[in-house]
């Protein structure tokens, strides 16, 4: 059966800077908000959106993403018409292969696309922290009849040479892509959030394939050369709150912009268009002690508060002893802040026990990382 | 393994007032994030009983909306399910519409499935109990029925109204009555009970020939009382929160917040399942002040919380002061209204008057949707 949109999330980044946290978890695995991991959030925009054809493109430590992209459940895409997927790289006759860039992993996936049979393919990044549908995207690239329309969000002007930057004319058809420029030509930077005609998509992606100097990647290869080649190339000016969450202090500073709730991003959304789906856990509820207390903060059920807390992000069956103080830390599941230590602006990994009386990063502005590895 | 039928028995409950008078008890809030059925439920699940039915008296609707598909309770979703079962015909005449009744309309049930035991639990006796030492007591006695009981030191206070046993010492059951605070130490019928198949059978014809308006509890009384059948008894030793009022109700739910009782409650590796609602984690504000509660995802705490159980999707605004109070699911207290022993049921707003109290003896109850 033919589909109107199909979407692809690339979920296979080493995710390198983000140090222990992905050392045997794919990026987009990483615990996010308490609850959440980083990939519920394109899978519920797809699901809250319509798309409810979705691949996943996993590569790297893909095991736990794997299980965790299950049947699609958790979002709803298990449905009827729905197809959820995790796509690993193929062994074929001719062996086994990696993804070799981003271009690649859509390539080696043609068939799973060609079956599909999509009119328009959204290609999704698997670690950004966003919440959006995507169907005005979609209707822009419709209504301008494009052959490819990228989402870009506008950036400080100082830090636009660390981005992708799209030049537009009036109206907003892109004219140039740079990346990283010394000088760029605007502030638009784009989110790798894509849409295109599959049919003009699919004859690019064989030509790629083809071409033993390509890097196989969208920013580097497909997109600079449609532009090249004149294609219709539209961008989608996104409104609102996103973020790559890519390195330690990045992925702290998003949870502590739900943590303090500053209307940056609201998981609370009352109309529930939006709701971020996940997977939840059997815990019992949340308990806040006696002598304990909680501000300006998140906590997942089964969390367990009898120190301080103030600024965290709390995940579930994390525990926090007596007098013990957290700032600006996020809490993930099942670790423990036993009695009296004292953690500043630290992500603490999963499982992880700081002992008793123990000082983390007291006073100090940057991020660190306390996993079972140690710091 | 032998085949188990579970029967979590929603018909026979004691009264709750307000409370269930929009729900059936099973299907009551508790400790924030709970539906009372959910034990009974999780209590199946985890001694692999994979086949579980619902006997509803009233209100499917409300079971339903707690349950969803079954799926969370369930290991093989196949070989497993969740049936959920109300006798139609006798909805008007609920004097008639007991569980004996409901389980003969829907018996086709027991003769597809054909188990070899039949296992009819309540709602109200909450425990994590272990179903397959149940059985295992049961087939090594050779018994036709055995019911579950605990022994209780406050007879006088504890468990009115319920099912008082004498046990013989070979654990043959000889008499059966209700308790009326006659002495402080006795064995206190569950009302769980498993039964072989041709028992169960067995109890059905009779109850036709008794009464009409008898329940299994009455019936199991009544045919230990005749001597009709033996009935063992097997002692629950462990841990258990009788719902028997709307008292008991707010007294073990705060009783609950003490971490030693939780702890004998809910045990390792022994999950309450409950439905998930997708709800964001719990939000703190800047000026929020939580002491010694429970709460529920998706709640929004702004103001002052101090013995009090929290559910999903609960705002209590800034300068809101709220102690020993029970909020429902989506209720709201605004900004600096005071609240000492309320229960805000669900979807109810405090958005007008300032002050309320009810008693450690009398908790007030604010009903379901109410804005006051």
């Amino acid at each position: 059966m033919s589909k109107k949109v199909v979407a692809m999330i690339l979920a296979g980044g080493k995710g390198t800077r983000l140090e222990a946290l992905t050392k045997k978890t794919a990026k987009p695995a990483v615990s996010f908000a308490a609850k959440y991991r980083i990939i519920d959030f394109p899978l519920s925009n797809c699901a809250n959106s319509g798309i409810n054809t979705v691949g996943v493109l996993t590569q790297y430590e893909s095991t736990d993403l794997d299980a965790y992209v299950g049947n699609g459940e958790k979002w709803g895409l298990n449905g009827v018409h729905a197809l959820l997927t995790s796509l690993a790289p193929r062994q074929t006759e001719e062996g086994a292969n990696w993804y070799k860039g981003t271009a690649d992993a859509i390539t080696q996936n043609l068939d799973f696309l060609d079956e599909n049979d999509p009119e328009y393919v959204l290609i999704l990044s698997g670690d950004h922290i966003y919440k959006t549908l995507y169907n005005d995207m979609i209707d822009l690239h419709i209504d301008t009849e494009a052959d490819a329309t990228i989402s870009v969000i506008e950036v400080d002007p100082k830090e636009a040479s660390r981005f992708g930057i799209m030049a537009v004319d009036k109206n907003d058809r892109i004219v140039e892509f740079q990346e990283k420029p010394k000088q760029p030509k605007s502030n638009l930077a784009s989110m790798g959030v894509y849409v295109f005609t599959w049919k003009v998509l699919r004859k690019y992606l064989v030509e790629d394939a083809a071409d033993p100097k390509s890097e196989h990647d969208f920013g580097n290869n497909i997109i600079p050369k449609m532009l090249n080649d004149g294609l219709k190339m539209q961008a989608y000016r996104f409104k609102g709150y996103w973020r790559d969450v890519g390195t330690l202090a990045s992925l702290h500073q998003a949870n502590m912009d739900i943590a303090l709730d500053d209307g940056m991003l609201d998981l609370y959304d009352v109309d529930r268009t939006t709701r971020i789906y996940t997977q939840d856990t059997y815990s019992v509820p949340q308990y806040i002690g006696p002598v304990g207390s909680i501000t300006r903060s998140i906590a997942n059920q089964g969390a367990i508060i009898l120190g301080k807390v103030d600024s965290c992000v709390i995940s579930s069956d994390a525990v926090i002893e007596e007098d013990a103080e957290c700032t600006r830390c996020v809490i993930m599941r099942g670790a423990r802040i036993k009695v009296g230590a004292k953690v500043n602006n630290a992500i603490i990994a999963p499982d992880v026990v700081v002992e008793a009386g123990e000082e983390i990063n007291l006073g100090k502005d940057e991020i660190v990382l306390i996993s079972n590895g140690g710091k | 393994m032998s085949k188990v039928l579970g029967i979590c028995n929603l018909h026979d409950t004691p009264s709750m007032g307000q409370l269930t008078k929009t729900r059936p008890l099973g299907s009551l809030s508790f400790l924030s994030r709970y539906g009372l059925m959910d034990f009974t439920l999780s209590n199946f699940s985890n001694s692999e009983i994979d086949r579980m039915v619902i006997l509803a008296e009233n209100n499917i609707s409300a079971i339903r909306n707690h349950t969803l598909d079954g799926n969370i309770w369930i290991n093989n979703t196949r070989t497993g399910f969740l049936r959920i079962l109300l006798n139609e015909p006798l909805l008007d005449r609920p004097k008639f519409n007991t569980d004996i009744a409901n389980i003969q309309e829907h018996y086709s049930i027991i003769e597809d499935n054909n188990p070899d035991y039949i296992i009819l639990a309540p709602t109200f006796f909450l425990m994590s109990f272990d179903f397959r030492k149940l059985i295992e007591f049961h087939e090594e006695n050779g018994a036709e029925i055995t019911c579950v009981y605990t022994k209780t030191n406050r007879g006088d206070k504890e468990y009115l109204n319920c099912d008082s046993l004498e046990i013989a010492k070979n654990n043959v059951i000889t008499h059966s009555r209700a308790n009326v605070g006659e002495g402080k130490k006795q064995n206190i019928s569950l009302e769980t009970f498993i039964f072989t198949r041709e028992a169960f059978d067995k109890v059905l014809a009779l109850s036709g020939k008794v009464s009409s308006l008898y329940g299994f509890r009455k019936m199991v009384s009544y045919v230990i009382n005749h001597h009709r059948i033996p009935v063992y008894a097997y002692e629950f030793d462990g841990y258990v929160v009788p719902i028997l009022s709307s008292y008991d109700y707010a007294d073990k739910s705060f009783e609950l917040l003490k971490y030693e009782n939780r702890q004998k409650l809910f045990l390792e590796n022994w999950p309450i399942y409950t439905t998930s609602h997708n709800t964001p984690p719990a939000l703190y504000g800047p000026k929020a002040k939580v002491k010694n509660s429970f709460v529920a995802n998706g709640a929004i705490i702004k103001g002052e919380v101090e013995n009090c159980i929290i559910s999903r999707d609960v705002i209590v605004e800034e300068g809101a002061v709220l102690k020993n109070c029970i909020l429902f699911y989506g209720s709201y207290v605004g900004k600096n209204k005071k609240l000492e022993y309320v229960l805000v049921d669900k979807k109810a707003r405090v958005s007008e008057v300032k002050n309320l109290a009810g008693s450690k003896e009398k908790i007030l109850i604010i009903k379901q949707g109410e804005k006051i």
